[in-house]
């Protein structure tokens, strides 16, 4: 009776352990369980009644087909009551023996042999692929001049950016709080450090002005930088007035152009600054002093050669020092640079040439 | 046996209702799984079967039919009681099956797939411009654009996937408008023809040969009418029908004629009794549509391949938010990351490529007389494992013809190939002049007038089908046979019927010299060899001695063995002094004489295997495909067949033959000996599941006989519970259900019905089995190409993602945006995808076993990891290069980019510093950027090109496979020069002329 049974189920179900299995691989890959999987789960329970009469009559089964199935009678006959948490055991079970399998010794569905195999496949596959990136890499530095980027055109024309610095453009500040406007003098005073007067004499040569600073000669050499000195700011260098203007309501702001390798201002017509209220009553602003006078960038710090060899270059500023602006009212400042081979007036960078920002002081 | 047959058939029918009864009686659960798989649908059954058996109007008298649908059998309805009732009862016309709305379709579209996961994309974009908004109302607008490109991806490949089903079920829509139906029907007492559509109950319709029944009708008045049940019961034999009522069960008897079957000759009058869907056939067409339609395996590789997917990016989405956040990365920038890693991973285009395939597959199968209904279908055939097929019509030519002659005491082989072209079997006997002239004159079949430019086996006959065949021979061996039965004229005759078994006709002869009438007669040979007291042999009479007629015998075995059907024709000289030329015939009182009759000779006719087919079965089998004959025949016609188109091969047998072959019982022969299987549905019925299963398992070669279509279902399921996908062939109605259930329903696009092709997934435009075999080949291709197509597109995935995780994880400037990654996914990369689907086999396919449903997967685990983690990483590290590359050269080394991205995206920050000590705005840097994206992207373009052509073939090499032949890019290079030469003049002479007139014309 029993061998019959089996036999007479046994073509019905060649797939049934295995195709389990394969299932259980696939719900591991991706563990979002696919609906028809579930389906299947529910017709398998729906076969499982009949085999538990037949699981009933023997229990000592060596094959391990039978084993499993055995297992899964058993454990549907404990959970019986909690048919949902018994699921949830047959699924962990299933998992386990993927995760590891003692019998045949597999793990993942792969013996130790098949994984070391892999191993060593990923290992030099991977190690290969590092090695001709290391190629493409190394030859890539070959060809980049550690001194002169191999283009410039992105960076050319040069950009403009102020100090103080604090992560905005908008300048708030009430002239009776020093709260509002310390940071402001903390960070100047921090910025013109490298500007100090003595460092600069020390490290930097006094170059004449009014011509480029070129010092030809083997690329890997180092070059001199020109002295900017903190006192050529005269009254924005913080050195008499620590305040940088700022507890009178009459700031100053420094300004200094983006440095780009190779970049030469006309000859015989430096950079100049000037500003002028961008939006709104002209007379806003009534009167600006540059420092230096002339509102310009020397051309003796030009050309730049680069922060390898030109360790000690130190930007040239101009400040603007605004001692006469309308007060308690936001003023937009648009401040340019001008000269030939200058552009300022690109749309979509507001920092090309040009630097736009908010002066709001309140009294 | 006809009756039989509509026994099985009707027990079927009511096949639940039985079971129930046996459960009652005895317990044994002999039909448990059959139960079981009947469960579902249990009650659907029941109670369209109870509506059936409701049907008592063939029982009433035509006074109570009058009265009980108020109607006049003379005068028939007046049109205001037929226009009422057609407002109350609806048109009469099978109704479509159900159709979800229109609206509902398109929204499943929207959701379905990827759809779900780029929706959230898209509300993730405008999420998080929502949080910027909210913190900084002058953000950018970018991730609004990402968001609505987003959504009009999943929008458009929606309505492109849409259309696409849209389209395909159009096709049905103008299949139904194809039959126009017409009615003859009395009418305020006149005849009218109307549209069969506006029949309704109570109406006297008129049926003449050639017509098909308009609706389900009670005979009223019959001559001679014969009906052809075969899309009903798929029994092809013709029925005769009657007024009496001869049957309890309506299906039976005589005097009911049912809905879209053919009145094949014969008139008869009929009241409506049922229209539409309240029709037998609209019921069975009804519970069709009850049946589930399946998942097609491809639906199911497609849904695992979006999981995989999908679950890959859900959860390294999930992931890299996790470890953004923990990485104290704000919510705004995770949520920016998330999107990234979900567009990255989505392969929005690939759905649409799938459809663009299927559907250039579709089409190349249409070409091939392969309708697809249902894309999906394209690919199932590829991957199916058992074939059940039809006898009639689609492995045969579905029309009778001669097979053998026997005369002389010789068996001879007519010729049954399409066009009977060569008839080689020995004509110069005098029995031959002799028989051939009874073939012509013992025949009442003609040839519709009109077709004399058609192809004799082509043209339209009246008459049953062994007449039409006889006729078909004759007509190819002896000429115009109109003509030959002119000249022997016809003074009498009695009609086959099934009492005689015979048919006799009376001519006088075309032999001027001769005056006596020649009486012919053909018939059931054993009844015209009762009739005989002589034979003839070599042309000359002999006396009919127990030799000969051993000899008739044996060969009346043999053919008929070979499950043909026999006609034996004898004939006879009158003597002219007792019939002379004036004599009457009187075909009542039969003054002549039928016996001691001449015997002449056996003549077999079979429907004969398409020429095609062996050649397909042989196919089939070498490419690993189970055929499964099922079929209403007798099962040794079927059996014949079955060998002679190779289903059962020439040198397997069955239990039975074995059990002949050895002389010994049945019950003796070891089973395990026998490859094949006849089986019939008597034995089918007493069969329980586990022994269909064991039937299924053990036997390879399996013909089913004398089954009715609904046994056609249960060997559906019991195929499909061997995990195999199974394509079934049918055209009957009834068919219908097996159709849905299986995982392609192929019906036949001459014989099919409506309700079957509106069940099936494809339409055999021809009807020949040879079809199926070539939808298969392109099934299978498609799968390998898909699979092509799939690790093509996936590869170039890892390298969209990877930028998103470094990213993340290293702080460089964003390698590529997400609207990159989009153009790539539905620009670049769409039409390439879609090319490799023409790709070539790289093997012969159909010598490959069809792929097993569970275990060969369109996307496994090989095709990921090596698309992901092999191609894949070498082409985002290649793009990566490309990368640093750029930013390099540019002047930020990759050293200074590690850790850079929060300075780099600020946009207040105007003097970042690169490697060279230069200063960046950041409009400066975002053009870099943009110019990274775009090396990134060429990166993976020139990489995709060389993925594209791996992707040609999986195992062969390019060189096998071939290329386009690159020389051929050379050829236009010559000119390619010349233009550039041409134009570098032309600005020469601009820049030397300004102003010119070459200047004013050639400058623009």
């Amino acid at each position: 009776m029993r061998r019959q049974l089996r036999s007479r189920r046994a073509p019905a179900s060649p797939y049934g352990y295995r195709s389990r299995l394969d299932d259980q691989d696939e719900v591991n890959q991706n563990y979002l369980a696919d609906e028809e999987e579930e389906a299947e789960e529910e017709a398998r329970v729906t076969v499982v009644p009949d085999l538990e009469e037949e699981e009933e009559e023997e229990e000592e089964e060596e094959e391990e087909e039978e084993e499993e199935e055995e297992e899964e009678a058993k454990a549907e006959e404990k959970g019986q009551g909690q048919p949902a948490g018994n699921a949830w055991w047959q699924r962990w079970q299933i998992v386990n023996e993927y995760l590891w399998d003692p019998e045949k010794r597999m793990s993942l569905a792969r013996t130790g042999q098949s994984w070391s195999l892999i191993l060593v496949i990923y290992f030099f596959f991977y190690a290969s692929l590092a090695a001709v990136v290391t190629l493409c890499m190394y030859t890539l530095f070959l060809t980049i001049s550690p001194y002169m980027p191999t283009f410039t055109e992105r960076v050319k024309p040069p950009g403009v950016m102020i100090r103080p610095f604090a992560h905005s453009l908008n300048f708030n500040f009430n002239v009776s709080e020093p709260d509002t406007w310390q940071h402001y003098v903390i960070s100047l005073n921090g910025f013109l450090q490298g500007y100090n007067d003595s460092l600069q004499e020390e490290m930097n040569v006094d170059c004449p002005p009014g011509q480029y600073f070129i010092q030809d000669g083997d690329e890997e050499e180092d070059k001199k930088a020109c002295q900017f000195k903190r006192s050529f700011l005269k009254n924005c260098s913080g050195l008499e007035d620590p305040t940088f203007g700022y507890s009178t309501g009459q700031p100053c702001i420094l300004l200094k152009m983006n440095r780009i390798v190779g970049f030469r201002p006309e000859l015989g017509d430096p950079v100049k600054v000037s500003c002028k209220v961008q939006r709104g009553d002209e007379n806003d602003i009534r009167s600006i002093n540059y420092y230096p006078e002339s509102a310009s960038f020397d051309l003796r710090y030009y050309p730049y050669y680069g922060k390898l060899t030109h360790v000690n270059y130190t930007s040239p500023l101009v400040a603007m020092h605004f001692t006469d602006v309308v007060k308690n009212q936001a003023v937009p400042v648009q401040c340019q640079l001008k000269g030939k081979g200058i552009i300022n007036d690109v749309i979509n960078d507001r920092f090309v040439g040009r630097v736009i920002f908010t002066l709001n002081i309140e009294t | 046996m006809t009756k039989k047959t509509l026994e099985i058939y009707s027990v079927e029918l009511s096949g639940t209702k039985d079971i129930q009864q046996t459960d009652k009686g005895n317990g044994k659960e002999k039909y448990r799984g059959l139960k079981n798989c009947f469960e579902p649908r249990k009650n659907h059954y029941k109670e369209e079967l109870r509506k059936e058996v409701d049907l008592d109007d063939h029982k009433l008298s035509i006074k109570e039919l009058e009265k009980k649908y108020d109607t006049n059998i003379i005068t028939g309805l007046s049109s205001t009681q037929a226009a009422e009732l057609l407002a109350r009862n609806g048109p009469n016309a099978l109704t479509p099956p159900k159709e979800t709305p229109e609206i509902i379709k398109f929204l499943k579209q929207m959701v379905g797939g990827f759809s779900i996961l780029l929706w959230i994309g898209a509300i993730l974009c405008w999420i998080a411009y929502g949080i910027q908004y909210s913190m900084n109302t002058s953000s950018s607008l970018d991730n609004v654009y990402l968001g609505c490109v987003l959504a009009l991806v999943v929008i458009l490949t929606g309505i492109f996937a849409y259309y696409q089903e849209a389209k395909s079920t159009n096709i049905m829509a103008t299949f139904n408008k194809m039959i126009p139906q017409q009615a003859l029907v009395i009418r305020d007492s006149e005849k009218m023809t109307i549209p069969a559509e506006e029949l309704v109950v109570g109406d006297i319709v008129e049926i003449r040969g050639g017509d098909r029944i308009p609706a389900d009708i009670r005979l009223l008045s019959v001559q001679g009418c014969k009906v052809d049940n075969s899309s009903l019961t798929g029994e092809s034999e013709p029925q005769p029908r009657s007024s009496e009522f001869t049957h309890d069960s309506p299906l039976e008897t005589k005097n009911i004629g049912f809905y879209s079957t053919t009145c094949l000759e014969g008139t008869a009058t009929g009241m409506v009794i049922n229209t539409g869907d309240r029709t037998i056939i609209g019921q069975i067409a009804s519970l069709a549509s009850g049946v589930g339609n399946e998942k097609t395996p491809i639906a199911i590789e497609i849904q695992h391949f979006v999981h995989i997917v999908a679950g890959v990016a859900v959860s390294i989405g999930i992931l890299f938010f996790i470890i953004a956040v923990s990485l104290k990365y704000q919510v705004l920038d995770s949520i920016i990351f998330l999107i990234g890693i979900i567009v990255a991973n989505v392969p929005e285009g690939l759905l649409a490529t799938v459809t663009v395939t299927l559907s250039l597959t579709a089409k190349r199968m249409a070409k091939k007389n392969c309708l697809v209904k249902n894309l999906e279908a394209v690919e199932t055939l590829g991957s199916t494992s058992i074939i059940c097929s039809d006898k009639t019509g689609t492995l045969t030519q579905n029309r009778m013809t001669v097979a053998h002659l026997w005369f002389d005491n010789q068996i001879f082989i007519a010729d049954t190939s399409e066009d009977h072209s060569n008839q080689v079997f020995d004509q110069s006997s005098g029995t031959w002049a002799s028989l051939s002239k009874i073939i012509t004159l013992c025949n009442r079949a003609e040839f519709s007038p009109g077709q004399e430019s058609v192809p004799i086996m082509k043209r339209v006959v009246v008459g049953d089908a062994s007449e039409t065949a006889l006729l078909k021979f004759s007509e190819v061996i002896l000429g115009d046979v109109m003509e030959i039965r002119k000249r022997n004229h016809k003074v009498a005759e009695i009609p086959f019927n099934s009492t005689n078994k015979f048919q006799l006709s009376i001519h006088k002869t075309d032999d001027p010299n001769d005056q006596r009438f020649l009486l012919v007669m053909k018939g059931a040979p054993e009844r015209i060899l009762e009739k005989c007291s002589t034979i003839m042999v070599n042309g000359q009479k002999q006396p009919l001695d127990k030799n000969t007629a051993e000899a008739f015998h044996t060969a009346y075995m043999e053919l008929g063995g070979l499950g043909e059907r026999v006609l034996g024709f004898c004939h006879l000289y009158l003597p002219a002094d007792e019939f002379p030329e004036t004599y009457t015939f009187d075909v009542d009182t039969m003054n002549f004489p039928t016996s001691n009759l001449c015997f002449v000779g056996l003549l077999s006719m079979i429907d004969p295997p398409r020429s095609t087919v062996p050649d397909a079965v042989t196919k089939c089998r070498s490419a690993g495909i189970k055929v499964i004959m099922v079929t209403g025949d007798h099962p040794i016609t079927a059996k014949a067949i079955a060998k002679s188109v190779g289903i059962i091969s020439a040198n397997s047998e069955t239990v039975e033959d074995i059990a002949k072959r050895l002389h010994i019982a049945v019950e003796q022969v070891n089973k395990r000996d026998a490859k094949a299987a006849v089986v019939t549905g008597m034995e089918l019925k007493d069969m329980s599941p586990e022994q269909l299963d064991e039937l299924l398992t053990n036997y390879s070669e399996i013909v089913f006989a004398r089954t009715s279509p609904q046994q056609k279902l249960i060997i559906v399921e019991g195929c499909q519970r061997q995990n195999a996908v199974v394509a079934v062939t049918g055209d009957g109605v009834n068919d219908s259900p097996a159709l849905k259930k299986a995982d392609i329903g192929i019906a036949m696009g001459i014989a099919g019905s409506d309700a079957a092709k509106n069940a099936a997934d494809m339409i055999l435009l021809d009807d020949n089995f040879a079809s199926i075999v070539t939808g298969v080949e392109e099934g299978r291709l498609i799968f390998d190409n898909l699979k092509k197509t799939i690790a093509y597109t996936l590869t170039k995935n890892i390298a969209e993602l990877c930028p998103f995780l470094i990213y993340i994880i290293v702080g460089l400037p964003l390698p590529i945006g997400t609207i990159t990654i989009l153009f790539i996914d539905l620009g670049t990369d769409i039409i390439p995808s879609i090319a490799l689907a023409y790709e070539k086999a790289e093997s012969d396919i159909m010598n490959r076993k069809p792929r097993h449903k569970k275990k060969d997967r369109l996307v496994n685990q090989q095709l990921a990891i090596y698309s992901y983690l092999h191609i894949g990483l070498m082409q985002a590290v290649g793009a990566f290069v490309a990368y640093f590359t750029v930013y390099a050269q540019e002047g930020f080394k990759p050293s200074i980019l590690i850790n850079i991205r929060v300075e780099w995206e600020d946009s207040n920050v105007n003097d970042l510093e690169d490697s060279y000590g230069q200063q960046w705005t950041w409009y400066q840097r975002k053009y870099l950027e943009w110019m990274g994206y775009t090396a990134f992207f060429v990166g993976i373009m020139v990489q995709q090109i060389a993925d594209l052509i791996i992707r040609k073939t999986r195992r062969n090499s390019i060189f096998q496979q071939g290329l386009f032949r690159p020389q051929y890019w050379f050829v236009a290079v010559p000119f390619a020069i010349l233009i550039w030469v041409y134009d570098e003049v032309r600005k020469l002479f601009i820049r030397l002329y300004p102003g010119s007139w070459w200047d004013k014309n050639m400058y623009y």
